[in-house]
């Protein structure tokens, strides 16, 4: 057998062929006692639960009709259907433009606010660092909803506005409005991986420009911004990632007035012909996923690069913030209050108002009808009621169980090398080249048609079994997070003591990484909370969930009581996340 | 009684050879060293023992019982071992109390409640920590969480302890007492031990035997005086104690051994195997001794320095390209002194050819 064979540590060392290796023997032995039956085993499941769905889609793509009729042939009729329907370059031209569009307002925006709050000494600080991630944490459909009613063409503000000034000079149903609003509500995203870059860097170089009179805004362009580089970039992938898989504002926003983007493009090949055109939705989402995956893999790159770059961080240098002076305060405080008016106050406060009011336009002092009139159908009709102790359910026992399953798999990750880590890795982040709408799409099809699975498609474990899929990778991450904060020592310390691997686990790993998993259940569950897009498919008698139903309830059009979801959304959403900050959990993504 | 026999171990990471065929063995009752430079590959063979790196080849015994067999292909896990193991960075769990620590191996053999409790005691007792139990670890010092790995890994009466640099997270007065105390516990309880350490004083004061090693082979294997008296080759005599050495020319004739550099000569003993010609002079510090009168055997040289260091002088010699360091217990003047070198402390070695 040859010597090269023998280099089953793959990802160790660039491996310099030296003298040595010519006497080495043929196979490296396995490490006894490493569990590696657990992790094939799991790693092959999740393989299994993830490549299900892909390749099914896959499949579906190069079919004449739906998977499960026995007629339909191999063909390339979708692809040419598809590949000819100019309304599908429409959707891709404005998906290219809201990704972009979000891009371009998001990063500067969320770069700009993380200088701010990390360098600077802005007051507020400490309440501007929670706040600011808000809109991260609230449903995309209930934040278009919240612009609809706030600023939408019978909103409350256009009203306002119509009613002082006899016009409102602003369309919201457009494309440039959807831009606009996905590019505030992200800013968040970019805003949590900048300030952790610029959370890192030492003051000095900083005070070095200052000292030789720079002021403000020319350090944070000549000596922050590209040292903080590598971070702008990843957000950037990401944000253009989270650009082409969003359905929730397109959706709202664009579908009165006939704008598409792939997601919604899909979601209209649903009702088009009467008869479901599964190969044409498949074929939309392998395009979509050729998008996206190059993506993903971009950003898995990145992300090894970033590990390495917060392991030199370390305890992190002492950082002394730059004083901002009377003006400097005026100016950047009004910047980040314009922002959170606009990007929070603005939904926010529509909602809250909507629910409780059942009357405005010109003239109309909506304060003087009140009512909670909207919230008595969320009660009586058992759909509505369902909707709300699913969601309840699903974040809360789900997200428990969630983060059970991730830990799992975290676990066969856990000081694993070689091919099956390798593996693990885009087992992971392979879901996140999928919109969540298309996941829930994949595992409805899944539970219509594989014999075992078919009785549980109208219970919540259908949707739980997308739900995790959906939030594998952020989970997962917040797993693996903790799980490498365990020195190797502690655990090795109990192999030596005499624990195997599974009792090192039991009595070592987990015990150490609690509080971190308390923290990751209540993040798990604000992602389950706000989730929309996933059970759309799902939905039938028993599975509705708040996101779901307000989707459902916008086609026909029950505004009353969608605007009582989407308070009821909010309200939930507010108390995972003080559940979360409660139990110190680290946010991030 | 041989606990531990290791023989000709082979471990490769990548494409490097990280221990080529190291063999030593261990018997009760006393302490074997690894004595090593960072990357002499002392650590690797320790954890290779204990089973957390797995080697490519070689014959691991553990009381008798074969763990690792490279010819076999067969191997047996860190738990099944019957090893203790320290670490350097005593890495106790921090969830538990200091009674949980060390009660866990006894837990893990199915060892009932009250004897668990009557020997965890009993152990944290015999080293003055009974008192500490029920504290955790961060509540402690570090000799004291030192003291606590230590107890951990002998509660369940292991085979085999071994010890990764246990006390180089000490300060140094903490240590000298801790390489006593460490000894004593040895001889005391018959265990059969083996340390990882980088300092040659703690291996030389700790233990029976020790393996020199260099590039992950054994450069040479003895007991403590006779490493320190009788290296083998250049690097064992440069490694161990303080040493001045010099580049010369080494020839034979009837009367003996020479090296000669330039402007000096000294005679001396051919330790290190090869032909005369170029090669190094080794003299241990402590052997060099300055007068100030001229007398038998002393050479004259020049005292370029002279420096206080508190319990003893520390002389700087020259002659001419030769120089030298010795140390007296009185000031001298610079200028002519006389020193005394016995032959047989010039340790010759001839270069390689």
């Amino acid at each position: 057998m040859p010597a090269e064979t023998a280099s089953v540590s793959a990802n160790a060392v660039s491996s310099h062929p030296t003298q040595g290796v010519a006497t080495r023997p043929a196979t490296t032995m396995p490490l006894p006692g490493n569990a590696r039956a657990f992790r094939v085993t799991v790693i092959s499941l999740l393989g299994l639960c993830v490549l299900a769905p892909i390749l099914l889609i896959f499949y579906q793509s190069f079919l004449d009709g739906p998977f499960f009729t026995p007629a339909s042939k191999l063909s390339l009729e979708a692809y040419r259907y598809i590949l000819t329907d100019a309304m599908f370059y429409d959707a891709l031209w404005n998906t290219v433009i809201m990704a972009a569009g979000m891009v371009i307002i998001a990063v500067p925006l969320g770069a700009g606010l993380a200088f701010l709050l990390t360098r600077t000494d802005v007051r507020f600080r400490k309440t501007l660092e929670v706040v600011v991630l808000v809109p991260m944490f609230i449903s995309a459909i209930v934040l278009a909803f919240g612009y609809t009613v706030s600023v939408g063409p019978s909103g409350f503000i256009t009203m306002l506005s119509r009613h002082i000034f006899g016009a409102a000079p602003w369309t919201l149903y457009s494309l440039t409005g959807i831009v606009i609003v996905t590019g505030l509500a992200h800013v968040p995203h970019v805003y949590l991986y900048v300030a952790a870059a610029m959370r890192n860097l030492p003051s000095d170089l900083e005070e070095a420009a200052r000292s030789v009179g720079a002021p403000i805004w020319r350090v944070f362009l000549d000596v922050t911004m590209p040292m903080v580089l590598p971070a702008l970039i990843f957000a950037t992938a990401l944000n253009l990632l989270v650009g082409f898989e969003m359905f929730g504002v397109p959706y709202v926003l664009g579908d009165p007035s006939g704008i598409v983007v792939l997601t919604t493009y899909v979601y209209k090949l649903t009702t088009l012909f009467g008869v479901p055109t599964y190969q044409l939705m498949a074929v939309v989402v392998v395009l979509l996923v050729l998008l996206t995956l190059p993506l993903v893999w971009y950003q898995r790159r990145l992300l090894r690069h970033g590990r390495r770059y917060a392991a030199l961080g370390g305890k992190g240098p002492r950082t002394q913030v730059m004083r901002l002076g009377r003006t400097g305060q005026i100016i950047a405080l009004s910047f980040v209050g314009l922002w959170l008016l606009v990007s929070v106050m603005l939904p926010i406060g529509g909602i809250v108002l909507r629910a409780f009011v059942d009357a405005w336009g010109q003239g109309v002092n909506p304060l003087e009808h009140l009512t909670v009139k909207h919230f008595g159908n969320l009660i009586e009709v058992p759909s509505l009621f369902r909707g709300i102790v699913n969601t309840v359910i699903l974040s809360v026992v789900g997200g428990a169980a969630a983060v059970a399953i991730y830990l799992v798999i975290g676990l066969a990750g856990h000081r694993n090398q070689g091919f099956s880590n390798t593996l693990l890795d885009y087992m992971v982040l392979l879901p996140r080249a999928m919109p969540s709408l298309i996941v829930g799409l994949a595992f409805f099809w899944l539970f219509l048609f594989v014999p075992l699975l078919v009785p549980l498609r109208a219970t919540l474990i259908s949707l739980f079994a997308a739900y995790v899929i959906v939030g594998l990778s952020y989970g997962l991450r917040l797993l693996q997070g903790t799980l490498i904060q365990i020195g190797p020592d502690l655990e090795e310390a109990a192999r030596t003591t005499g624990a195997s691997i599974g009792q090192t686990w039991r009595d070592v790993v987990i015990p150490i990484v609690r509080p971190g998993l308390v923290g990751a259940w209540a993040l798990i569950m604000i992602v389950f909370l706000r989730d929309y897009a996933t059970g759309i498919y799902l939905m039938s008698a028993g599975t509705e969930v708040i996101g779901s139903l307000m989707v459902a309830q916008l086609q026909s059009g029950a505004m009353d009581t969608i605007a009582a979801l989407a308070f009821v959304s909010i309200l939930l959403t507010g108390v995972g996340l003080g559940l979360a900050f409660r139990l110190g959990a680290k946010i991030h993504d | 009684m041989t606990e531990l026999i290791v023989q000709n171990v082979h471990k490769y990471l990548g494409g490097l050879h990280i221990l080529k065929g190291a063999s030593f063995t261990a018997s009760r009752g006393s302490i074997v060293s690894l004595l090593g430079a960072s990357g002499s590959g002392k650590t690797t063979l320790l954890r290779c023992v204990a089973g957390l790196e797995q080697p490519e080849n070689g014959v691991i015994k553990i009381g008798g019982k074969a763990v690792l067999d490279g010819e076999k292909r067969m191997t047996v896990a860190p738990e099944n071992r019957n090893i203790g193991l320290v670490f350097q960075s005593y890495a106790l769990w921090p969830h538990r109390t200091v009674a949980e620590n060390v009660a866990y191996g006894l837990r893990l053999r199915g060892v009932n409640k009250a004897d668990t409790e009557k020997r965890v005691l009993d152990t944290l007792g015999n080293i003055g920590l009974g008192h500490l139990a029920e504290r955790y670890p961060d509540q402690l010092s570090g000799g004291q969480q030192q003291r606590v790995a230590i107890c951990r890994a002998l509660v369940y009466q292991p085979k085999v302890l071994l010890m990764d640099e246990p006390l180089s997270n000490l300060d140094a007065k903490l240590r000298e007492e801790a390489r006593y105390w460490i000894r004593k516990l040895v001889l005391d309880l018959e265990i059969c031990a083996v340390l990882v350490t980088h300092d040659q004083a703690e291996a030389l004061a700790a233990s029976d035997n020790i393996l020199l090693l260099r590039d992950g082979a054994v450069a040479q294997e003895g007991a403590p005086q006779e490493i320190y008296d009788r290296p083998k080759s250049f690097f064992a005599a440069d490694f161990l104690g303080a040493n001045n050495v010099a580049s010369g020319r080494i020839s034979r004739n009837a009367s003996g051994t020479r090296i000669q550099g330039d402007g000096w000569s000294l005679d001396g003993v051919v330790l290190g195997e090869g032909e005369d010609g170029d090669g190094k002079a080794v003299i241990r510090v402590e052997q060099v001794a300055v007068h100030g009168q001229p007398g038998p055997g002393r050479i004259e040289m020049r005292l370029e320095a002279c420096l206080f260091l508190g319990d003893r002088w520390e002389y700087r010699l020259a002659w001419g390209a030769f120089r030298a360091k010795a140390f007296g217990t009185r000031p001298l003047a610079s200028g002519q002194v006389w020193a005394e070198i016995p032959r047989q402390s010039v340790w010759l070695f001839p270069e390689a050819a």
